[in-house]
């Protein structure tokens, strides 16, 4: 199981590369400008890998996206982030 | 069945086109160190980085380097495996026969097994 | 854990090295340790002894060469791409007859094949990119 991280929104087709890359059991975790993609609206565009998908608190928050955050996006703090890293045998960012 | 080669240490991921940005090249000078301190490399070019191995690359007008010679080179550093997503091949509408080097075209299916049998993944 | 960071971006252009110093930093907190953050690509201007942001702006130099200082982090960068963008540590700037340094320690300049070792030796290699 690996984690992937994007930092890029998710009108970028870079999600694309990260959504082809990931792995049936892989996380997505969605920091700086990609936390956009855990509003509501956008959560067709994470389809293929619903409930894997979580945002760094820091960034919805610093944005004022936190309230606006869908409830299937799992919503996780820096130490959060650190911990998914330890789980994840290893890391690739997308940007 | 196993495959008959171990899983390389590194696979560096090129998605940028070159002269646009230093991306690629600082990219393959990863690879390249990777192979000369005699650890086995992959290189998967993804999307725009496709174009990297087009035929017929130049120097830039003032001179920039660009990449093409550096992959000319890639077989003197063992680096012979070379993987290009199939379909950033298909979204340019490039062949095979088009590319500079043999490489192996991999399916969006094969991508998560790469990531996974690798133990270090760069992304560039 | 062991990790090593890869940071590719410079300070005060995208959000990476704020991202990278706070991962960083949550990983001394937990306990972990941290082999090397390696600075890449425009990664190496956060070694720029000369960033004089606003005082209400954090200094992310600082608060790099801080870091690297009290938790016996090395900082390494990469001397390829650090020499092409004018960074350069009081060794080089004499080599190249320059006038000043760019560069001081705790950053030392180091090849890149520090980070193919940093990446397979250590358990987690975390890229932060812009």
């Amino acid at each position: 199981m690996l984690l992937h991280t994007l930092n890029r929104s998710p009108r970028s087709p870079v999600l694309d590369q990260v959504l082809a890359a990931m792995g049936p059991e892989d996380r997505l975790l969605l920091i700086e400008d990609a936390v956009i993609g855990a509003l509501p609206a956008h959560q067709g565009r994470f389809e293929s890998v619903t409930g894997r998908v979580y945002a760094l608190h820091e960034d919805l928050a610093s944005r004022g996206l936190l309230a606006l955050c869908d409830e299937a996006v799992r919503v996780v703090d820096i130490a959060g982030f650190v911990a998914l890293t330890e789980e994840c045998e290893r890391t690739v960012s997308w940007y | 069945m196993q495959d008959e080669t171990p899983p390389a240490d590194l696979l560096v991921i090129l998605r940028h086109a070159p002269h646009g940005s230093s991306w690629l090249k600082e990219g393959l000078d990863v690879a390249l160190v990777a192979a000369a301190f005699d650890r086995r490399v992959t290189l998967l070019f993804m999307g725009e980085g496709i174009t990297a191995l087009l035929e017929g690359q130049q120097a830039g007008p003032l001179g920039q380097k660009g990449t093409a010679a550096t992959l000319a080179m890639l077989e003197m550093y063992d680096i012979d495996s070379l993987l290009v997503e199939e379909r950033g091949m298909d979204e340019l509408g490039l062949t095979s026969e088009q590319l500079m080097l043999p490489v192996r075209r991999v399916a969006d299916a094969e991508i998560p097994g790469l990531l996974a049998d690798h133990a270090l993944v760069l992304n560039f | 854990m062991r990790y090593a960071i890869l940071l590719l971006d410079a300070p005060y252009t995208s959000q990476a090295a704020h991202s990278a110093l706070r991962f960083t930093r949550a990983l001394l907190a937990g306990g972990h340790v941290v082999d090397g953050v390696f600075f890449y690509h425009d990664g190496v201007h956060n070694a720029a002894r000369l960033a004089a942001p606003p005082q209400d702006e954090p200094h992310l130099v600082d608060a790099w060469a801080e870091l690297g200082r009290e938790h016996a982090v090395p900082l390494q960068v990469c001397i390829a791409a650090a020499l092409r963008r004018g960074l350069l540590d009081e060794k080089e700037a004499a080599r190249h007859g320059k006038q000043g340094f760019s560069v001081e320690p705790p950053f030392e300049l180091t090849g890149l094949g520090q980070l193919v070792d940093l990446g397979l030796r250590c358990d987690r290699l975390i890229t932060f990119g812009p």
